[in-house]
């Protein structure tokens, strides 16, 4: 099953990643946090899954719309 | 026996009957097949039913055989005279099935820049909404005239003038190029339709003799481009019926014209109504964002709320919406977007909305939680400076009044731009907001370099700093000095701004007519 590509609503940088690969989540979970403009900003698994895939680590930058993490249904 | 009149009336039969027909069985057919209504069941799904008179209806190239009639080609534009929620509206479209809704020549126009239903708008000083599917000009309109017409012959001026006066909405129901997209932009209100709709200055043909590059319509002018990215149209609906909805809604919202108030809605909801959540919306962290298009649910009348230009400018919400029935408007920063910082597409969202409220007699609500302008150098860039202070300007120009609620960070340029200066000037706060110059933590390290880097630890004294100036920053000591007229528990939100909403009546009522505009808007 093909997986959803989790994209990064902002520009800045990663700040504490939650989710392991291979962890379920229920929807809504939160997946990481990156920090922006001095704000926490989740990043959230709206549909819930297992997570096939984390892309960043904690503290690497990340550019808006970037692909963080994979989930699959 | 024959009646009177009996050729006339028949003649008078069979050539509404053409134009019932549009552009004949196989081309109305093929439209249907790409998923588009023609512009006739267009209109009737945005009106009252049974409410369209038509004007112009026989126009078109008839045919004749020894001088009698046998057929009529229509004119590529139905519009006429319609009410939606019982309020009458001057309705148009092309009708893409004669000649691709390209423009015709008769001796007035029907439709377009300077056509009737405009006129009609004018005159009648009712809404106008127009449903796009043409590509405008073609160049064999120089074959059938035999010269070149300069641009501006059929111009923009009644278009530019109905923006002052009526409330003007387009639809762009297909493919939109040339002068039908600029008038897709000259509105009040735009909305597109997914995957078949698609609106650029000029297509993919024109891109590619041009610059040489190749690219799809979608890609072109799609609602990924047109609508998320440039914001060039204000909104994107599902489905053609769905469209047909939005138009209506946000009609409801507005008045017939510039000299009267919006129509006030139903007063159902209470207006002492208190939302406990909004005690608990707002974290006590200040890093961490929160919904804040909850708070705005929370606020207005229970399901008023309708967010203009959903998908553009994210670090803003805009809303129309009502209060105690009143429409008004509603600004909110969004903190789950770069906590709310205003970027150029933000900024060009808030002047557009506050001039919006401001030509149509709207009190706006601003809900503020803005740490400034965005910073960086992609936003210089951007003209974050320029457009966000066009922001400004655009807040210290309009007279509705403006309420302001601090519901957190209220900083900088930005959060100048949010507050009444020129009428009563009146803001709330909630317990939770904070404000000045620049947000502590920013300023903290450069205002007190020196002693911070003088310390046996640097970063402790920091943080000594930031608690000893927070603790002073409280809100409470602002209301002490007056400086933020209430300080709220935000569960009565509601009911204050209920009740000044309802108190500013006289004066929005006494203020009615166009607005005049004066200075160089930076």
């Amino acid at each position: 099953m093909a997986g959803v590509e989790l994209k990064a609503d902002v520009t800045g940088s990663v700040w504490k990643i939650l989710a392991t690969a291979g962890q379920q989540l229920a929807p809504g979970d939160t997946v990481m946090i990156l920090e922006s403009m001095k704000m926490e900003i989740p990043v959230i698994a709206e549909d819930g899954g297992t997570v096939a895939e984390i892309r960043v680590t904690e503290g690497s930058p990340v550019t808006e719309g970037q692909v963080v993490a994979v989930v699959t249904g | 026996m024959s009646e009177a009149w009996q050729a006339e009336l028949d003649e008078l039969a069979l050539r509404r009957e053409a134009s019932q027909r549009l552009g004949g069985a196989e081309a109305v057919d093929k439209h249907h097949r790409q998923h588009r209504l023609t512009v006739r069941e267009r209109i009737d799904g945005v009106v009252d039913a049974g409410s369209f008179t038509e004007v112009g209806s026989l126009t078109g190239q008839g045919r004749y055989e020894g001088g009698r009639l046998t057929g009529v080609t229509p004119a590529p534009y139905v519009m006429g005279l319609a009410k939606i929620d019982g309020r009458p509206v001057a309705i148009g479209g092309e009708d893409f099935t004669v000649r691709g809704g390209t423009s015709w020549s008769g001796d007035r126009k029907k439709g377009g820049q300077g056509g009737f239903v405009e006129d009609l708008a004018h005159q009648y000083r009712i809404p106008l909404v127009n449903l796009i599917d043409g590509a405008g000009g073609s160049v064999t309109s120089i074959q059938r005239r035999g010269h070149a017409v300069f641009p501006g012959v059929h111009g923009f001026e009644r278009s530019v003038q109905l923006l002052g006066e009526v409330p003007v909405v387009c639809a762009v129901m297909g493919t939109a190029a040339g002068g039908p997209a600029g008038r897709a932009i000259l509105s009040h209100w735009s909305v597109m339709v997914k995957d078949t709709s698609h609106v650029f200055a000029a297509g993919p043909p024109v891109v590619e003799r041009s610059l040489g590059q190749k690219v799809t319509k979608e890609e072109l002018g799609g609602p990924q481009i047109a609508v998320v990215e440039a914001g060039t149209i204000h909104d994107v609906a599902d489905s053609e019926a769905a469209c047909f909805d939005m138009i209506r809604r946000y009609l409801s919202y507005m008045p017939q014209n510039v000299w009267e108030l919006p129509p006030t809605g139903e007063r159902s909801d209470p207006v002492d109504r208190c939302d406990d959540a909004l005690r608990s919306i707002v974290p006590e962290n200040r890093r961490r964002p929160y919904d804040m298009r909850r708070i705005v649910r929370a606020i207005a009348d229970r399901d008023s709320v309708f967010e203009l230009q959903p998908l553009f400018g994210k670090a803003l919400i805009t809303c129309l919406a009502r209060m105690n029935g009143t429409v008004v408007g509603f600004i909110a920063n969004n903190p789950m977007v770069y906590g709310g910082a205003m970027d150029v597409k933000a900024a060009r969202k808030q002047s557009h909305f506050m001039e919006l409220c401001d030509c149509f007699h709207i009190p706006i609500v601003f809900l503020v939680d803005v740490p400034g302008f965005m910073v960086g150098k992609d936003a210089e860039a951007a003209a974050t400076l320029r457009e966000g202070m066009r922001a400004v300007y655009v807040s210290l120009q309009v007279s509705v009044p403006i309420y302001t609620v601090v519901v957190r960070k209220c900083y900088g340029m930005a959060g100048m731009g949010t507050t009444d200066k020129n009428g009563l000037d009146f803001k709330l706060a909630w317990p939770s907001a904070e404000w000045g110059s620049l947000p502590i933590e920013g300023g903290v390290a450069a205002a007190f370099r020196r002693e911070i880097q003088a310390a046996p630890d640097p970063k402790l004294r920091e943080a000594e700093i930031e608690a000893e100036l927070r603790a002073s920053a409280s809100p409470f000591r602002t209301a002490e000095a007056f400086g933020v007229e209430e300080i709220i528990d935000p569960r009565e939100t509601r009911p204050i701004l209920c009740s000044f909403i309802a108190a500013a009546r006289n004066r929005l009522a006494t203020t009615l007519g166009p607005k005049p505009k004066y200075g160089v808007p930076p």
